[in-house]
């Protein structure tokens, strides 16, 4: 074990928490507020991702130009997934549920594929991408840093929006007793569509910022759905407050082990599987 | 009662000559290594036109049925079964990713198709408690083999490292059945050179649920102080890593990657400049077969190749064709006597199979390999000298 590759694990580790906690909190979102586990929220980020893409292809756009664009949009793409198929599964079993949003993403994973094809795509010129401060031993990455700056400022602005906007006080509402909340005159339905719209405008804006760092593919989503919902599952199904403490957990654990660990980076996926197993684990025996 | 059946069989026979023959042909059409399945559709549907063209095969038009593997073993094997129980057919082409080979391995022997392969290098050899594809089916008289084995690459490569005077070589490899034995063997071929490997870590393809940061191995690399980074990974994987050797302040001399293929438009991403890479056919390739390819691929597709397994695919099918119709039938054991005593076309030159060290066929061996470095947007040829397009450099 090299400790001197200690301090560029925890930099590292830190810096990728931010993206997990914007790709975990739209999921947390649709858990907490909505009840439903949408196994779509990966291919959200996907398209997010190719959006991007798309718009450097065709316009030349700088991905953080991007970010104004593709928000809307997955906000539209997410109202209209709602609406077409989500709200006619909300009193249905939760199997049922989780069948139509795994059925919602492998259709736009095909239609991913179909339009942008298999083959992974690159934005060319990124002209930060590959921008390291150095300091010491320690590099630190402009695209790691700004994305984890990005990714805090909007994770905060929606903890504001929960906590003091008449919206954010009836997801609350929703969130704890959703026939309670329409008898005292909240419209439920409006609020679930908002929710879920949000949470696909979050993923996508998650999926702008890893356009910059790696190349698009259809499938590209699965891996970060895998740590999303590790991360909620560490912070309480459902609890949005808790995300970004999850996420650094998960993220500085899986930097650590892949850094002071021999072959460490193949053991990325049994660190957060592992920490499921401990809070599932710890949840249950709380419980008794 | 005889009379009729005879006839009837006859009219079976007949009826079977006319539909012509049929290849099943497995590609990752999909998912991760999508690029490199693409290539392959690409290069058999042009060797399908020029084989149709000049004549077809057994005086029918050849027909091809190309079914979607995803660079996923399960799917692989699902592929496979449908083309030999619903499909029928009695050769099957193509092939990509050791993995899916590997998992191909038992149902390949079940069925006892001719299988004349281009994808699939582990070998197996020189690892223990491994067994590579070369080991479980090279013996098979069935079993045709057209990539170079891992040995090979790793005997090419080293060649070209060796030449480059570095002493220290950093590996990074995806940890999967494509990375591990590639980056053992080259291991082994590099300390044999005289070369020191000061690091051979494993990381998580993006092609396998990995999220592409690569900067826990990177740093790895960096602290090793290799002058050379070597990397055997996917296509996926090429943008991020190289992006992140440059975010973390790591300054090899040379970069020399591995992946089966390389992603669209790598080639004008900045940090790309100086990286190096070992293909088997590029458009800039100045011998006569390739130019003819290049025209020949532009005029059907409209753009040049970009992935060697586009030659590789069309010399896979024409050597099907030729072999059938040397035989003059279908039949099993004179088809596989045609292909072990012909000599092929192909866009790198004329070749035939071969043993191996523990195969009975072998289509190609390190004589296929060159290395391009990717210079100013383009993939010049730097090595071997006598056929360079442009000097070796060494990266900022």
């Amino acid at each position: 074990m090299d400790l001197s590759l200690l301090p560029q694990a925890l930099v590292s580790g830190v810096l990728a928490a931010g993206l997990y906690a914007l790709v975990s909190v739209g999921l947390a979102l649709a858990i907490g507020v909505i009840g439903i586990v949408n196994f779509a929220h990966g291919e959200f980020f996907m398209v997010g991702a190719f959006l991007a893409y798309q718009l450097f292809v065709s316009f030349g756009f700088d991905p953080l130009l991007s970010l104004l664009f593709v928000a809307p949009a997955l906000f539209v793409i997410g109202a209209i997934i709602y609406l077409s198929s989500i709200r006619f599964v909300l009193k249905a079993p939760e199997l049922n549920q989780m069948l139509l949003t795994f059925g919602v993403g492998i259709i736009l994973q095909n239609l991913a594929l179909l339009i942008w094809g298999g083959d992974p795509r690159t934005i060319a010129r990124v002209p930060y991408r590959a921008i390291g401060y150095k300091i010491g031993n320690i590099s630190i990455g402009l695209v790691p840093l700004g994305s984890f700056v990005i990714s805090l400022i909007l994770v905060a602005a929606l903890y504001w929006m929960l906590a003091r906007t008449p919206l954010g006080r009836g997801m609350r509402a929703v969130a704890q007793n959703r026939i309670g909340a329409g008898l005292v005159g909240l419209e439920v339905n409006r609020i679930y569509l908002i929710a879920f719209a949000m949470s696909a405008l979050l993923a996508g804006m998650g999926g702008v910022m890893i356009a910059v760092i790696q190349s698009p593919t259809p499938t590209i989503g699965f891996g970060f759905t895998l740590k999303a919902f590790a991360i909620v599952v560490l912070a309480g199904l459902g609890n949005i407050r808790g995300i970004t403490i999850a996420a650094i957990v998960v993220a500085l654990s899986e930097s650590l082990v892949a850094t002071m660990v021999p072959n460490g980076d193949s053991l990325r996926n049994a660190v957060f599987f592992a920490i499921i197993f401990v809070a599932l684990v710890a949840r249950s025996r709380r419980a008794y | 009662m005889k009379r009729i059946l005879a006839t009837l069989v006859l009219a079976v026979l007949a009826f079977a000559a006319a539909q012509g023959v049929t290849i099943g042909v497995l590609a990752p059409l999909t998912g991760g290594a999508a690029g490199t399945g693409q290539a392959q559709k690409a290069g058999f549907e042009l060797a399908l036109e020029e084989i149709n063209a000049a004549g077809g095969v057994l005086g029918q038009p050849l027909k091809i049925i190309i079914e979607d593997t995803k660079a996923d073993p399960a799917t692989g094997v699902a592929a496979f079964e449908k083309l030999m129980t619903e499909d029928n057919v009695e050769f099957i082409a193509g092939g990509y990713s050791s993995g899916v080979t590997l998992a191909l391995v038992e149902s390949f022997k079940t069925f006892q198709p001719i299988v004349s392969w281009i994808g699939g290098a582990v070998s197996g050899i020189g690892i223990d408690n491994f067994d590579g594809i070369e080991e479980l089916l090279g013996q098979e008289e069935w079993f045709f083999h057209i990539h170079p084995w891992d040995y090979a690459n790793t005997e090419a490569s080293t060649a070209f490292q060796v030449y480059t005077g570095v002493d220290t070589v950093a590996l990074l490899h995806e940890d999967g059945a494509f990375g591990g034995p590639g980056a053992a063997g080259a291991q082994a071929l590099l300390e044999a050179a005289g070369m020191k490997v000061v690091l051979n870590e494993a990381f998580k393809s993006t092609l396998t649920g990995g999220t592409g940061d690569f900067r826990a191995a990177i740093s790895k690399a960096a602290a090793s102080g290799g002058e050379m980074l070597y990397w055997i990974a996917y296509d996926g994987d090429a943008q991020p890593l190289v992006s992140q050797v440059r975010e973390l302040n790591y300054h090899p001399k040379y970069i020399f990657g591995a992946p089966p293929g390389w992603p669209s438009d790598f080639d004008k991403v900045p940090e790309a400049q100086c990286v190096t890479g070992m293909i088997g056919y590029l458009p800039n390739l100045p011998n006569p077969e390739a130019q003819a390819f290049l025209t020949s691929y532009q005029a059907m597709h409209g753009t040049a190749p970009d992935n060697y397994m586009a030659a590789l695919a069309y010399a896979n099918l024409w050597s099907y064709a030729d072999a059938i119709n040397a035989a003059g039938t279908t039949d099993q054991a004179a088809v596989i006597k045609a292909l072990q005593e012909g000599t092929f076309r192909s866009p790198m030159g004329d070749w035939s199979f071969k043993p191996s060290i523990e195969a009975l066929h072998q289509g190609f061996g390190a004589e296929m390999w060159f290395i391009f470095q990717f210079q100013n947007g383009v993939r010049e040829i730097v090595w071997p000298v006598d056929i360079s397009t442009s000097p070796l450099q060494t990266c900022p």
